[in-house]
């Protein structure tokens, strides 16, 4: 391309940067927002309009259920009988980098048993007896690879595809080429998401315009019971809803006498069209976050009368309610529980409780209301563990080849993809690195990974970086 | 070991080291940005009642040929607000306005900026405007997100250097080189020069990686890309994997950059594994600094005899237990502790209780049945046994050390640590601090150890107060730069030397690098009036904080990928009087506001906006949204809460919290009255306020803010309790209508809407028109 070029294309790639740094609408982590909607009565587009992807999409929604510390797939879903014959014997290859360097052990069976299940026969742990009850719905990828061994960078990677710079999050990306089907909710939400290893970076939208920021709902940190109010600045406290209107109807007259001598300039209006959106959203939002509007049935279904399974129970229950409104992602995180470098056997069966219940929930309540086929279900962690111990009892991270799967969004059902080695230390077969994983999911909602880009800093950028393999063999 | 292994990779292989320089073309070189600044005359213009200024007949000439005229000169009332939030972020004073008013002389406004300027507002304005540049932040953010304890000084430093207005040059010496200038007169150490080379410190780094080349390099890559898009407005890093796609700027550029850097020292420790340590520098005499050192030392001597005497203690106080653990367990299966020490029996009791998760080390216990119970019991004793006699072997070990060290007065070594994975049974019956057989947490502490509990807290009281420290480089070891191709530190290419981008070095030549990292040089060429960057993008910048927009419009990039400066001649003939002006910005901030362009209204005439709708040639001032430090600072100041204290930190801590603890959320700022400046950042959770108005995410150099207009601010001003609060305050404090207005608004209420006040609040009280005027768009807009 040559400079001249190039320099005819600013002034239109300016006029875009400065609409979208104006007028979009960022939620900060604040959220609820929307904006613009179609009441704005200003030249400029609304970021989060609902846009058709395309290519066929499979998938129109998301939800990502987050696994934070990295479960063990040896332990989990990747079935590897050789591990118990080799129990306590040497790695017979040599060990790739591990976080506790040189603190590790020899091979260390799973202390769960495996059973085929379903039509599909695919193997499950007795961890996750629920979730097993599903497998034919699942398309696990049993091959995933990461590029690092510490949680921040690996969560960060899982996250953003980058393990070295701020970069947006899938989630953002993917508002980004989508919009959202609501504009009173935000488009991408994260449920009680981690503070820790990247913490808001992993749901930030970066470069990105901050229309496509996540919006938080509480954090890790806080206890279901605490969290009072899941949006910030919802509700006021002090006046009645026609008192608030009175005063509202006073602001807007105030706003639109100084408009009147201000001629030319949207965005004195669109402030105005702001505040009526907000007013219209206190009213509305708090319909979609009320989960005790759900029969007993279903929310004893995700677990949300056992102490044990409430969290993560409400979690996928909100996540549900949330995506039936039109969110476009969403993600429920469990935090920070599956890091078990010592007292794997206590702690993951701790953990999977909590989980397994509401997962299953959540996919048969997808199922059953017809919302599984276009809902792109994603689980896993930031890694794997490994097959040699550590702590004793524990195991060490391993991004080297570890399991993920999907279920719904035009995935094949009961399939499996990818392998690791006899040890499940290495991906061989099929290996699908993070990067993979992205290209594969944008596939599935109808993008090309290489065609949604944005220009910053002087380039186009993407979420696979110049990376990305689109696993199509497990596209159904 | 990993990092050694590669270090040594890169001492051998050499790849290309022929490559050929690249060559770029004239078009390239002569690319405007990389041109010797010139110093234009201003053109003659038709009209010339209009200007103030050179700048002015600059716009001018451009505005008349697209037929536009100015717009008229904006008030009193307005200018003042303008200005005001301009240099120091707050509102006008009802005082200020009528002085203002009353000053008739022609040089009334030019008495007013020289005020905001002179005001320690102005640096706290200002030099958060360069924080954005230096992306500021407390804590390193990116993985584990440990604080930046020391980092508020470079933030006070930049607050300082604005309010001093200490010459830009001087000022981008500091940055990158200022513990290699010499200390003042009288000193021994250049503490603010050191404080200065935060701009290179406190950027995100992933400390936890565990490829430390990488971790390395990320952080060198995070240096290169604010100093070069920071100081020059060039996007240098993206040549790290690749020759850059669009300017002329090749990979071996890059790494002629990032020697130097990696000749700097960033870190304390690398290490192996785990976190690695971030290099602080005191910013105290050498005495001082060793004095604390050797006092520290005398502490830790003692701690350790402390520590020596409890364990012993500990191992009295277990030794006939060790023996009795079968014995224990038998009695915790009978429920019948009689004849035990009651406390150690309870606390067996609690360590052998079921719970709902397995415990695989007690699954054989819990196993147990009246008929085999004791053989049971018996083979935890043996196991215990067995790794007791492994453990006693490294404790007696380590005593005997402990007894060499106290021969020859020495600090004791610490006591072993555990492997992973071993005496599994016996760390968790002995070594904790509530485990069966550790000391009981009321134990009597022997009379020795309690002399020495009291020699130590004699110690820690007379001990010298730690040396102010910093958030700062130094020079490091030197090392021999590769090319890294595509980036990846383990493929070196051909070697490098230091040098700066060939394109940029221009006519002049590369700089004498001499000893040393190299960073001096590198400043001396960047501060250069030579250099066609440096000047140009600091005015550009300073013109971006007064008229919304710079002349370049993407200040951060004079790349062929950024804008085109609006006015060339302009932004030259800026750059050239910067210079000249002894790189002062204070002088610089003067000649922009005494302008024509500077004072005249907002006001948009429908050719304006159908011709010119991004305002590029300046034919209106441009209304902007007040940025988030504003808005807080502004309400806080009109009903008198604002806590004015300067510098200083409210962060505490080292190190980094549990991973989900909510004090790894950044302070509330509800929680301080401070000004915003002064909140910490902890740069992976930033305060939900500063997301919600646009505050830069502290991870990479900002060049401006965006200002958004969203739903969920008009949330906050509606339901926040802190626009409550300052509603509920502001109405205590002003009576009439017009107070509000001049408070609120920086101006006087017309008669009608004294009218429309009065009747409102009669109905519904003082506090809501309070809130109303602090919702309206007249507050958060500048006209």
């Amino acid at each position: 391309m040559s400079i001249e070029r190039i320099g005819q294309n600013d002034r239109h790639r300016i006029s875009r940067r400065a609409i979208l740094r104006y007028s979009a609408c960022g939620f900060g982590s604040l959220g609820l927002t929307s904006m613009m909607a179609s009441a704005a009565s200003t030249a400029t587009a609304n970021p989060l309009a609902p846009k058709k992807a395309p290519y066929p999409a499979k998938a129109k929604r998301v939800i990502f259920l987050f696994m934070h510390g990295g479960p063990s797939s040896i332990d989990t879903f990747d079935y590897k009988p050789k591990l118990a014959e080799y129990n306590d014997k040497p790695l017979p290859f040599k060990r790739p980098l591990t976080f506790a360097e040189g603190n590790t052990g020899n091979l260390m069976k799973s202390p769960w048993e495996f059973k085929q299940h379903g039509q599909s026969g695919l193997w499950v742990s007795s961890l996750f007896p629920k979730v097993a009850e599903c497998v034919d719905d699942i398309c696990m990828l049993k091959s995933v690879v990461g590029d690092s061994v510490a949680h921040g960078g690996a969560s960060l990677q899982l996250h953003t595809g980058s393990n070295t710079f701020t970069r947006p999050a899938m989630g953002s990306w993917v508002v980004y080429g989508m919009g959202s089907e609501n504009q009173n909710l935000p488009g991408f939400v994260t449920i009680k998401p981690a503070l820790a290893h990247g913490g808001a970076k992993n749901w930030s939208s970066a470069f990105l315009p901050a229309a496509y920021q996540g919006t938080a709902i509480g954090n890790a940190g806080i206890k279901l019971d605490d969290l009072k109010e899941p949006i910030e600045y919802l509700s006021n406290k002090g006046l009645t809803v026609e008192q608030q209107r009175y005063e509202l109807d006073m602001l807007q007259k105030v706003n639109r006498q100084h408009a009147a001598m201000r001629e030319h300039d949207g965005e004195l209006e669109a402030r105005i069209q702001a505040f009526e959106l907000a007013f219209r959203m206190q009213a509305e939002a708090p319909e979609a976050f009320d989960t005790a509007r759900e029969s007993d049935v279903t929310q004893k279904l995700y677990g949300l009368d056992d102490p044990d399974t409430k969290d993560f129970g409400w979690q996928c229950l909100l996540a549900r309610r949330l995506l039936e409104r039109g969110v476009r992602f969403v993600q429920c995180s469990h935090s920070y529980k599956w890091d078990q470098h010592s007292e794997l056997v206590r702690l993951h069966t701790h953990n999977a409780r909590e989980v397994d219940k509401p997962i299953a929930g959540l996919l048969k309540d997808l199922k059953a209301r017809d919302m599984l086929k276009d809902t792109l279900v994603i689980w896993g962690g930031e890694f794997g563990r490994t097959p040699i111990v550590q702590g004793g009892d524990g195991r060490d991270h391993n991004p080297y080849g570890y399991t993920m799967w999907m279920a719904g969004g035009g995935v094949k059902p009961g399939f499996s993809y990818g392998a690791t080695d006899d040890f499940g230390y290495y991906a061989v077969e099929d290996r699908m690195h993070l990067h993979d994983l992205h290209a594969t999911i944008l596939q599935l909602l109808g993008f090309h990974h290489k065609e949604l880009t944005y220009f910053y800093g002087g380039r186009h950028h993407r979420l696979t970086d110049v990376h990305g393999e689109v696993a199509d063999k497990i596209i159904a | 070991m990993r990092c050694l292994l590669l270090a040594s990779c890169l001492a051998v292989f050499c790849f290309g080291a022929d490559a050929p320089k690249p060559k770029y073309s004239a078009g390239q070189r002569n690319f405007w940005s990389f041109r010797p600044i010139q110093n234009p005359t201003a053109p003659e213009v038709r009209d010339s009642s209009w200007a103030k200024s050179t700048i002015d007949r600059f716009l001018y000439s451009k505005m008349d040929a697209k037929g536009l005229k100015p717009a008229p000169a904006a008030s009193k009332e307005v200018l003042l607000r303008r200005a005001t939030y301009d240099l120091t972020g707050l509102p006008p004073t009802e005082a200020e306005l009528a002085a203002f008013d009353a000053d008739k002389s022609p040089d009334a406004f030019d008495k007013v900026v020289d005020r905001l300027l002179a005001s320690p507002r102005y640096g706290e304005r200002w030099g958060r405007h360069w924080l954005d540049v230096a992306r500021y932040a407390d804590s390193t953010g990116a993985d584990e997100d440990h604080r930046y304890p020391h980092a508020w000084r470079y933030r006070d430093y930049v607050i300082d250097a604005f309010n001093r207005d200490i010459p830009y040059d001087r000022f981008v010496m500091e940055q990158l080189a200022g513990d290699l200038l010499p200390a003042p007169d009288g000193k021994e150490v250049n503490e603010r020069g050191i404080v200065a080379t935060g701009f290179l410190s406190i950027g995100p780094r992933l400390i936890a990686e565990q490829d430390k080349v990488k971790m390395l390099y990320d952080f060198i890559d995070e240096q290169i890309d604010t100093t070069t898009r920071g100081l020059l407005g060039m996007t240098v890093a993206c040549a790290r994997c690749h020759d850059h796609k669009f300017d002329p700027i090749a990979t071996k550029d890059y790494y002629s950059l990032a020697a130097i850097f990696a000749n700097t020292k960033s870190w304390k420790r690398i290490g192996t594994t785990g976190v690695s340590d971030i290099h602080y520098s005191p910013i105290a005499p050498s005495a001082e600094v060793k004095a604390y050192e050797a006092h520290q030392a005398k502490i830790l001597k003692v701690r350790r005899e402390i520590d020596l005497q409890m364990y012993e203690e500990a191992e009295r106080f277990a030794m006939p237990l060790r023996q009795q653990v079968a014995r224990y367990m038998e009695a915790v299966f009978e429920r019948d502790g009689d004849g035990l020490d009651p406390g150690v029996y309870s606390r067996w009791q609690k360590f052998l209780k079921p719970d709902r998760d397995p415990q695989p080390l007690l699954e054989p216990w819990f196993a147990a049945t009246p008929a085999n119970y004791k053989q049971i019991a018996q083979t935890y004793q043996d196991r215990f046994d067995k790794e007791a006699a492994e453990w006693d072997r490294r404790v007696a070990d380590w005593k005997q050390k402990a007894a060499e060290a106290r021969a020859k007065d020495a600090v004791i070594p610490a006591r072993p640590g555990l492997k992973d994975g071993d005496v599994l049974f016996l760390r968790r019956v002995l070594l904790e601090r509530l485990d069966p057989l550790a000391l009981p947490e009321k134990w009597p502490v022997p009379g020795s150890i309690a002399a020495l509990n009291v020699d130590l807290e004699a110690l820690r009281k007379s001990s010298p107060p730690e040396p102010p420290m910093a958030c700062a480089v130094t020079e490091g070891e030197l090392v021999k730069q590769k090319v890294f191709v595509r980036g990846d530190a383990g493929i070196p290419g051909e070697d490098v030397d230091r040098a700066v981008p060939d394109v940029m070095a221009g006519s002049y030549g590369q700089p004498d690098f001499g000893t040393g990292s190299g960073r001096l040089a590198l400043a001396q060429w960047i501060a250069s009036p030579k250099n066609p960057l440096t000047a140009r993008v600091m005015v550009n910048r300073i013109w971006q904080g007064h008229f919304g927009e710079g002349l370049v419009r993407t200040p951060s990039n004079f790349g062929i990928l950024g804008s085109r400066p609006t006015n060339p001649e302009l932004l030259d003939s800026l750059a050239s009087q910067f210079i000249a002006d002894g790189w002062s910005m204070k002088a610089m901030h003067r000649r922009m506001m005494l302008t024509a362009a500077y004072q005249q209204s907002s006001e948009v005439t429908k050719q304006k906006a159908d011709e010119d709708p991004e305002n590029k040639l300046l034919s209106h001032f441009s209304r902007r949204r007040l940025d988030v430090e504003e808005i807080r600072d502004a309400m806080l100041a009109m009903d008198g809460s604002l806590d004015l204290t300067m510098g200083g930190t409210l962060q505490s801590g080292t190190g980094t919290d549990g991973e989900n603890d909510s004090k790894r959320l950044s302070i509330s700022p509800d929680a301080s009255k401070r000004r915003t400046v002064y909140l910490p950042l902890r740069r992976s959770n930033l305060p939900t306020l500063l997301n919600l108005f646009d505050f830069s995410d502290a991870t990479t150099t900002c060049e401006g803010r965006d200002r958004t207009n969203v739903a969920p601010q008009a949330l906050f001003m509606m339901n926040s309790p802190f626009v409550e609060e300052r509603a509920m305050l502001l109405s205590k404090k002003m009576e009439t209508p017009d107070e509000l207005y001049q408070r609120v608004l920086g101006r006087h209420a017309t008669r009608d809407e004294v009218e429309q006040a009065k009747s409102y609040i009669a109905k519904v009280g003082v506090k809501s028109f309070a809130r109303i005027l602090l919702a309206s768009n007249e507050f958060i807009y500048v006209d």
